[in-house]
């Protein structure tokens, strides 16, 4: 497999706190396989791991989705920094570029509005939510739980 | 002390190994940008727990294919779906290949228009099939759709062996910043 074919996508979002390191993490790689882990201590205290390999219609679905998005194109240097609130990652691979965005946690469009980067962040912002809404879908029909 | 280190070491031998042979793993060509290639930020999420929970193997089920069978049946994925398709449409297009358990049919977050994918649940791989077969590279409000098994198996090889699966690239999450 060249460069050019390269993927990888991880997300992170957490926070260490009250209740310990709390986070949901997940990632898909460029064979299919896809992996998820949520550690919650409230009320859950179980750390969900979940492991699934997609197909190649699937996955090529999910680079649509990320080549759509333009995220590629972004730069996190004007977007608002980790803090006590916890942080988010963003590591995507795709072909020949690498980015790995870091930020705070993002609470609503407002804060994304009031940034320094409002149109970075947005493509950010609402791709994030799509890739989650992608995963908390395959996970709840291939194992028939909540994954949150 | 950085915030990953105050945070419990989920892989305390991983600290132990120093190879600096893994250091640099894009090829100089690649572009990088962004803040959490310096920061000491956690390493992939594959890394760090011994196990995952997969879906068994069925062995009452015998298939061609290397499609995964889910928990209550088998997935189908169907892309190139019209932003203004909706659930109905979908449903009376798939219904007709078997009974659907449960449809998926997500909105882009930004326009509130179908992202573009759905996924249909049914009980029995012969429906998933026939649903696979007959309306795959046909035509949905005037786009070509995919559609194909979600799941597929395991590739062989990757097995139910987390240690050995994961010994070499634990090593990778060695040095800190240097995550890939």
């Amino acid at each position: 497999m060249g460069a050019d074919d390269e993927f990888y996508v991880r997300y992170y979002s957490g926070h260490t706190g009250r209740y310990g390191h709390e986070f949901l993490e997940f990632e898909f790689r460029g064979d299919g396989m896809c992996r998820y882990a949520n550690n919650s201590q409230y009320r859950n205290d179980s750390l969900i791991r979940k492991e699934m390999h997609l197909s190649p219609t699937m996955l090529k679905e999910l680079k649509r989705i990320i080549e759509d998005s333009e995220i590629m194109k972004e730069d996190d240097n004007q977007w608002p920094r980790k803090n006590v609130v916890g942080r988010q990652e963003l590591e995507i691979r795709f072909g020949n570029e690498h980015i790995s965005f870091e930020t705070a946690k993002l609470q609503s469009l407002g804060e994304v509005q009031e940034s320094n980067d409002p149109d970075g962040l947005r493509a950010f912002y609402y791709l994030v939510q799509d890739l989650k809404c992608l995963i908390f879908s395959l996970i709840s029909l291939h194992f028939k739980i909540k994954p949150i | 002390m950085t915030e990953h280190e105050s945070t419990i070491d989920l892989n305390p031998a991983a600290d132990e190994i120093i190879d600096d042979s893994m250091a640099v793993d894009d090829a100089p060509a690649v572009k990088r940008k962004g803040r959490g290639f310096a920061s000491t930020a956690e390493s992939r999420v594959s890394n760090k727990y011994d196990s995952y929970d997969r879906m068994d193997e069925d062995s009452t089920v015998q298939v061609s294919t290397n499609a995964q069978r889910s928990v209550e049946g088998w997935i189908v994925v169907v892309t190139g779906v019209h932003e203004e398709a909706d659930e109905e449409a979908v449903t009376e297009k798939f219904a007709e290949y078997g009974e659907i358990k449960n449809l998926h049919l997500n909105l882009d977050r930004r326009t509130g228009y179908v992202k573009g994918y759905a996924l249909i649940e049914y009980e029995t791989y012969k429906e998933a099939k026939t649903a696979i077969d007959s309306a795959n590279n046909t035509q949905f409000y005037e786009q070509t759709i995919h559609v194909d098994f979600t799941f597929v198996r395991p590739p062989e090889g990757s097995g139910r062996q987390p240690d050995r699966r994961d010994s070499r690239r634990r090593q990778r999450s060695a040095s800190p910043g240097k995550r890939w």
